[in-house]
């Protein structure tokens, strides 16, 4: 060879990579310290935040998000994504119920049955994508809807399956050696397996080179199709498992089952750097970005900061993280390919951002003022402060209360009454609970609930399997349990303060409804959210009634409103057309009626009444145009009122069980049976006593 | 010879178009541009030469506004551009065709045109029959006879690059640059988009033109400015100074011998194709035979079925025709994968999307193809990796400082030296190179050569796809010549001339 | 001419099956096409059509915009508090438009220009309004609106036409630019390919981030329409409509890549989304099988793409390589 041409090397070859590369080949590093001021925060702010039970309950309750995050991580890898891992498990969860309890099928068999169907529905998404070679992001938004769908349609919604055995439900819900739980003993192999799989073989090198160019791959020999059929396959089995843990970790299988966890899944990947242009991304990355996520959570709540703050932090964490990255690799940019440069200046970008960001918190924070001014307006004049009730104990006692949906705003209305009694008490409320009905998230709040310490927890169950077990551990370490609302297994809790019984509902509702119509004639049902367990009971009770006693009453059609008034005015709509014949829409969701009674009103049918299950506030205007004609529920600020009360002497000692009264403040003596604090039976709202109510 | 000067010599300054001044840009600390000064007159063809890596596409860049030099000043009929950017210097009339045409695959030819050289504002309205009348017109001043209302994405390259010069006619364009236009072009469309060019320089337009194919340039520049290390070197009048004096310039010292072919006996006979087609592909009764220690070449046209014939026998495409046969074994290959364990490689044309995985390590790149070999039953052998990394690293002296780097920081031609690393790992029996030195410095480029040398004398059966006729002569033992698809005729290298090759290439 | 049939071929696909769905509802139940169901039909799918359009122009562009949901509860909310203070409503349309259209600079600030994944941003955004609403409003309604609110205090049947005027006139406006205006090409070229649009002498960023700002406005137009239907403003609407609005625009066959698609195919899309849940119960069908529906029809689109022949973007070179020789 000629000397001239073939130079020697310059410089001599490095072969080794910095530790720091080889440690953090993306910057890892940056999450290790956002965890560790986390951890310094919420240590100081938080009750036993630092403790090892913590430690593993964090670690508990984010198996079910972390296997979704594992397997999506060498997605966005290859520069895909999976948007249907959570329908997935709603549809697993389903079909795993429905072969255990309905096939009589045997666990095992129904599990791996199970994991099948998640294998073809991972198949499913595999040939969409490499056969007709379709964009990620739209199959799996079909098979997202799709899959969910399909659990619906098998369960009509209704279904729950629940009551399985110990054995199984220790998989979600145990302990192993007493401290660590039993997912863990799934969740870290997994982790193992994905870091060996994606980072020590080459198997996992082929998904990189497939992430920054799949035409590249092909012509190096790299089976593209192969390689992305099994890991998108692998997607649906392990949603499949998720859903297997994640039902047995809350006792029961619905259709709702994993609903929006793949958002918080495909954040936790981005967050650890992942590109979701493709060829970066760590499994270790994923790991802390998911650790970021649910110790964020977590320490909220244990210190007692509302659940939307932690919404908000995720998303500013995960917008300045990745805006970090991408400025930081301005500085280093490539010389060969830099064909991305920046037209508008830093300082320009920086100004106008901020302007906007100005902006947004000025019309953020105006609008939060004038919704609270309207709010001052609209709401009751506070109670007067009762000054004797905190003296008399001395200490101050901190109760925890858990609606099923925060931003509800039946439940809203208890809050009232909850923070009027705990006023009077001087007791410490703390008022907390997911954002919409999600029985995972309720159980991470009363774990978060036992880790802070409290006194009384009450809780508005919305799984009653699930619950119940966690409920126990807090009676176990000394906590008051008090249910309110909705019940959960009888030796789970202290006491039910009973508002009224599902049966209790539905048979007053048909009774009203019976009243308006005559008993008889076709009437149309506006549910809440097609799998909503509440209302699917009270359906239940009315069906019975309806056989039972008003057999010339003919119930024609049943549909959801997803808790959203704009639907339940659609759908009311199309029951007006579909059903000429019907005389009556009963709303059996607090958002539905004046959905149901906007529409009956606009579509100038004066022959159509409505009734239902609803907020005095929200149906006024209705009622008094006489569109409602009468609508049930009980003082809702009076239950919240009564709960407070209840907690509080119940951990003060005054009030034990075998009691056949309690004293609840302006409520006066409430009768008590057995374990039961009834409030009173559901009371009738028409015209002539609407204006009596504010809430 | 004359030191680029741009104070005096006031002759030349009558006419000057564009004036460039010790323009200087640096990236993260590199001088990827230091000093650069040049000027181009109205109606000449300015050639700019130079390795890869020496700063020509930054040049570019700078003149276009689509980079921002750190000093330096660009002037355009004598008056300064300040704060240039694509628009600025669109509007100024200066245009420029990529190597790459950047044309819009979803929208049509006419638009495509149209699309920035509108004189109403934003919210001014389109005229669609106008569009297409103008279009047309400008699609006729050139000679191509293209359907202006036909969607880009379904253009060949040469189309396409039609497409852009009249994009740049349309908009007026007084200095018109070209970065290799010929690079993917057959000797056909590169004599008609000579035509082109002439025609415009007579209209005075002044071009910039790059290229490697030293060999074109006496065709068509008028002068020639070298560019090494970021540095204008030396400007010429094209006519006084030859190809081997321009390499001088280019790579700074004397190259001697570009072709080092060396005699090699033939062996056995290693690979054959027989009656080999495939209607995907294009290609149909293809018969050939390449021994142990041979390069064949294959030369033709754009579009006679070159690269489809190797992209069919690697197993990018099905053949439904003929057999093929490994040492007198017949085989199928239905995945690339196939065909590596049958130690039958691919170098692709496409370097940057085929040939490389542009953002992964060097190593990593030169391992992809023998990941299997990597494998182990505890997972990849990552020590094994470095050490096959590091040794391709040296052996074929790619200029870096870490095997760990992407293979976006190395230059064009040691891109290639990776992708052929890759190759090299896999222990090829047969290897097919698929233009392997376009766009490659001249440095690089006599490297590579040397190395299809030794690996000939290694007894590798070597098949060479080119469209550069020197090469082809210089390196090949036999040349088949294909044509609509199918190989029209071979010749034996004592045999072949540039002459033969391209009738037979031409179909006469 | 026959070049309509190919430039309209997945916008005729897509109309094929919303007729095909309409000739099944009109055998199996004529009472569909009552005037009184079709106008409220229309009317309670023009909010989601105008979120719609926005969405059409993102994706367009080569972008995506999942935190509209989110937008359009904040604009809601806004504009019940807004008419509470007594502001005329005149005022009140503007400002919500302002605000929908701030959200969407913020959005378009992050992609545009400081070019993050608009996936990832707009995930976020997703996330914080929806959280940041449910913070300030927990939850309440916006309640005791003022007479003039609903239906802009003009009655149902003017209110009714009104809104539809305003969309239908939004609708012609976008359909027609994107066609015939610069500044509509403009979007299609950047979501062709960004790169040649900046060599072109576009500005891309600025291309994206103005889209941004429309989806933003649009979103604030949307919900304001909406909430003038009803006499009360329920705190966490528009839930799920992201997903909505791109089933839409993709059904229409819109392609999301970018560059390629037509205002006319996302009108189609809507009209068939839209009809379906109508049109089961109308068909007497659970509604539990509407979710499987609506999936069920995505993909059918993905597949009638295949089916069609259409090729993916997958760069250029190829493209050359496939042309027959010369």
């Amino acid at each position: 060879m000629d000397e001239a041409i073939s130079q020697p090397q310059q410089v001599p070859l490095r072969t080794e990579q910095d530790w720091s590369a080889r440690l953090f080949p993306n910057n890892e590093w940056i999450l290790l310290i956002v965890i560790a001021v986390e951890c310094l925060l919420f240590a100081f702010s938080g009750n036993n935040f630092a403790t090892t039970g913590n430690a593993f309950e964090v670690t508990r309750l984010s198996v079910e998000i972390g296997l979704l995050a594992l397997i999506m991580t060498p997605i966005i890898i290859t520069g895909g994504i999976d948007l249907s891992v959570g329908s997935m498990m709603g549809l697993s969860a389903v079909v795993m119920g429905g072969l255990w309890r309905d096939a009589g099928l045997s666990m095992p068999v129904a599990i791996a049955i199970t994991l099948v169907v998640g294998l073809l529905g991972g198949a499913l998404n595999a040939a969409m994508i490499t056969k007709l070679k379709a964009p990620p992001l739209i199959v799996t938004l079909g098979t997202f809807s799709l899959f969910r769908g399909i659990a619906e349609g098998l369960t009509r919604g209704i279904e729950n399956y629940s009551g399985f055995s110990p054995s199984y439900l220790f998989f979600g819900q145990g302990y192993v050696g007493g401290v660590v739980p039993t997912q863990l003993f799934f969740f870290v192999p997994a982790i193992l397996l994905f870091w060996w799989w994606l980072h020590r073989t080459t198997f996992g090198r082929s998904y990189y080179a497939i992430g920054f160019s799949q035409e590249g791959s092909r012509y190096a020999g790299i089976k593209v199709r192969r390689r992305l059929n099994f890991m998108y396959c692998m997607s649906g089995l392990l949603s499949s498992l998720a859903a297997v843990i994640y039902v047995a970790h809350l006792g029961q299988a619905k259709s709702d089952a994993g609903t929006g966890y793949e958002l918080t899944a495909i954040a936790a990947v981005v967050l650890g750097g992942a590109s979701i242009f493709g060829g970066r991304g760590t499994i270790l990355g994923t790991i802390l970005g998911l650790l970021a996520i649910v110790i964020l959570q977590n320490g909220l709540r244990i210190s007692g900061q509302p659940t939307e703050l932690a919404g908000i932090l995720t998303g500013v964490l995960l917008v300045t993280t990745i805006l970090i990255d991408r400025l930081s690799r301005i500085g280093v940019s490539r010389i060969t390919v830099s064909e991305e440069e920046f037209e508008v200046k830093n300082w320009q970008v920086g100004v106008l951002s901020g302007v906007i960001l100005v902006a947004a918190f000025i019309v953020a924070a105006s609008n939060w003022m004038l919704v609270r001014s309207i709010k001052e307006q609209g709401g009751s004049a506070p109670a007067a402060q009762s000054q004797n009730a905190a003296t008399s104990t001395g200490k101050k006692n901190v109760i925890a209360m858990m609606p099923k949906a925060k931003g509800d705003p039946y439940f809203i209305s208890c809050r009232k009454g909850a923070e009027e009694a705990a006023k009077e008490l001087g007791a410490e409320l703390l008022w907390d609970g997911p954002t919409d009905l999600d029985p995972a998230k309720q159980n991470e709040i009363v774990q978060a609930w036992i880790t802070r310490g409290v006194d009384a927890i009450a809780v508005s169950v919305e799984n009653k399997e699930g619950i119940s077990t966690v409920l126990r551990k807090a009676r176990e370490k000394g906590i008051k349990v008090i249910t309110w609302d909705a019940d959960s297994e009888k030796d789970a809790r202290d006491f039910l303060i009973n508002q009224a019984t599902p049966q209790g509902i539905g048979e007053t509702l048909t009774d009203e409804a019976a009243r308006i119509m005559g008993s008889k004639g076709e009437f149309a049902i506006v549910t809440a959210s097609l799998s909503a367990a509440n209302q699917n009971e009270w359906i239940k009770f009315i069906k019975h009634r309806l056989a039972e006693k008003y057999p010339d009453m003919k119930l024609v059609a049943i549909q959801p409103s997803d808790g959203d008034r704009d639907k339940a005015f659609a759908e009311t709509q199309n029951i007006l057309k579909v059903y000429p014949n019907v005389k009556l829409v009963m709303g059996i969701a607090a958002p539905a009626v004046p959905g149901v009674a906007e529409a009956v009103k606009q579509s100038g049918r004066t022959d159509v009444k409505v009734t239902g299950l609803s907020l005095p506030n929200m149906c006024k205007p209705y009622v008094k145009e006489g569109i409602i004609d009468s609508f049930v529920l009980w003082n809702t600020g009076d239950l919240g009122y009564l709960t407070v009360y209840a907690a509080n002497a119940l951990s003060n000692g005054s009030f034990k069980p075998g009691e056949t009264k309690i004293k609840a403040g302006r409520l006066n003596e409430i009768e008590v049976v057995g374990d039961e604090v009834r409030l009173g039976k559901p009371f009738i709202f028409n015209k002539g006593n609407i204006d009596n109510f504010d809430f | 010879m004359v030191r680029a000067s741009y104070t005096s010599s006031s002759s030349t300054t009558n006419n000057m178009l564009l004036n460039a001044v010790n323009i200087e840009k640096s990236y993260a600390g590199v001088h990827a541009l230091r000093d650069a000064s040049f000027y181009l007159r109205a109606g000449e063809v300015h050639a700019l030469v130079g390795e890869n890596g020496a700063g020509k596409s930054t040049l570019i860049k700078v003149l276009t506004g689509a980079v921002v030099p750190d000093s330096g000043e660009i002037s355009l009929d004598g008056a300064k551009i300040i704060e240039n950017s694509p628009s600025i210097s669109k509007s100024l009339g200066i245009a420029a065709i990529y190597q790459q045409p950047a044309l819009f695959p979803e929208l049509s030819v006419a638009e495509n045109i149209a699309v920035g050289q509108e004189t109403a504002g934003v919210f001014g309205i389109v005229h669609w029959p106008k569009r297409k009348q103008r279009a047309k017109e400008l699609l006729n001043r050139i000679g191509a006879r293209i359907d202006p209302e036909q969607i880009a994405a379904e253009l060949s390259m040469p189309q396409q690059q039609l497409v852009e010069i009249a994009r740049a006619l349309g908009a007026n364009a007084r200095v018109l640059i070209l970065d290799e236009p010929t690079a993917s072009l057959s000797e056909d469309d590169t004599r008609n988009l000579f035509r082109v060019i002439r025609e415009l320089r007579a209209s005075g337009v002044g071009m910039i033109y790059i290229s490697h194919r030293l060999e074109e340039l006496p065709a068509i520049a008028d002068r020639v400015t070298v560019l090494r290390d970021g540095q204008t070197i030396e400007t010429h009048e094209m006519s006084d100074i030859s190809s081997s004096q321009l390499i001088r310039l280019m790579v700074g010292r004397d190259l001697s011998g570009v072709f080092p072919k060396r005699e090699v006996r033939r062996g056995d006979v290693v690979f054959e194709l027989r009656g080999f087609g495939s209607r995907e592909a294009g290609i149909r009764g293809i018969d050939l035979t390449i021994h142990a220690g041979e390069i064949v070449g294959i030369a033709g046209l754009v579009g006679a079925g070159r690269t489809e014939l190797a992209k069919t026998i690697f197993g990018l495409v099905p053949p439904d025709a003929g057999v093929m046969l490994l040492r007198g074994m017949q085989i199928t290959i239905g995945h690339p994968s196939e065909a590596i364990d049958l130690h039958i490689s691919y170098l692709p044309e496409d370097r940057r999307r085929h040939g490389v995985v542009l953002d992964l390590p060097i190593s990593s790149n030169i391992t992809l193809a023998s990941l299997k070999d990597l494998s182990g039953f505890k997972g990849m052998n990552f020590r094994r990796e470095k050490e096959i990394a590091a040794e391709y690293t040296r052996r074929l002296g790619v200029k870096t400082p870490a095997i760990y780097n992407a293979v976006s920081t190395l230059s064009g031609g040691n891109q290639q030296k990776v992708a052929l690393s890759r190759w090299l790992v896999t222990q090829p029996a047969v290897l097919i190179l698929d233009e392997p030195t376009q766009g490659v410095d001249v440095g690089s480029k006599a490297e590579i050569h040397e190395l299809m040398v030794e690996l000939a004398e290694q007894g590798v059966a070597i098949l060479m796809i080119s469209s550069e006729m020197p090469e082809l002569l210089g390196m090949c033992d036999r040349i088949a010549v294909m044509n609509g698809g199918t190989i029209a005729k071979m010749f034996e290298r004592t045999d072949a001339t540039q002459d033969l090759i391209l009738s037979a290439a031409l179909g006469h | 001419m026959a070049t309509i049939g190919k430039t309209y071929r997945r916008e005729i696909s897509a109309a094929a099956a919303l007729v095909a769905l309409l000739v099944i509802v009109a055998v199996a139940a004529p009472s569909f096409f009552a005037p009184g169901n079709l106008r409220d039909l229309i009317i309670n799918n023009l909010p989601t059509l105008l979120i719609a359009i926005g969405m059409t122009l993102v994706i367009l562009v080569g972008q995506i915009d999942i935190s509209v949901g989110s937008q359009f509860a904040v604009c809601s909310v806004a504009a019940g508090v807004l008419a509470k203070t007594g502001l005329p409503m005149p005022l009140v349309f503007v400002a919500v438009m302002l605000i929908g259209g701030l959200m969407g600079a913020l959005n378009g600030t992050l992609i545009g220009w400081m070019k993050l994944p608009s996936i990832i941003v707009t995930l976020a955004m997703l996330v914080m309004w929806r959280d940041a609403l449910r913070w300030t409003t927990e939850g309440a309604w916006v309640q005791g609106l003022p007479e003039n609110f609903q239906w802009f205090g003009l009655g149902q049947n003017t209110g009714e036409i009104l809104i539809f005027a305003i969309s239908l006139l939004l609708f012609v406006v976008f359909g027609w630019s994107l066609r015939n205006l610069i500044v509509g090409r403009t979007v299609y070229a950047v979501g062709s390919d960004a790169e040649a649009a900046r060599l072109a002498g576009i500005n891309s960023s600025n291309v994206v981030f103005w889209v941004f700002v429309v989806m933003g406005a649009l979103v604030g137009v949307s919900a304001l329409l909406n909430a003038i239907r009803f006499s009360a403003i329920p705190g966490n609407s528009g839930v799920g409509l992201e997903l909505k609005a791109i089933a839409a625009v993709v059904v229409g066959g819109v392609a999301i890549t970018g560059g390629r698609g037509t205002l006319i195919g996302t009108v189609i899309g809507v009209a068939l989304l839209g009809t379906i849940g109508t049109a089961l119960t109308f068909l007497g069908i659970n509604p539990f099988w509407e979710k499987a529906i609506q999936g069920g029809i995505i993909l059918a689109a993905l597949a009638s793409d295949v089916a069609l022949g259409r090729l993916e973007k997958n760069g250029r070179s190829d493209l050359a390589a496939t042309t027959s020789p010369a």
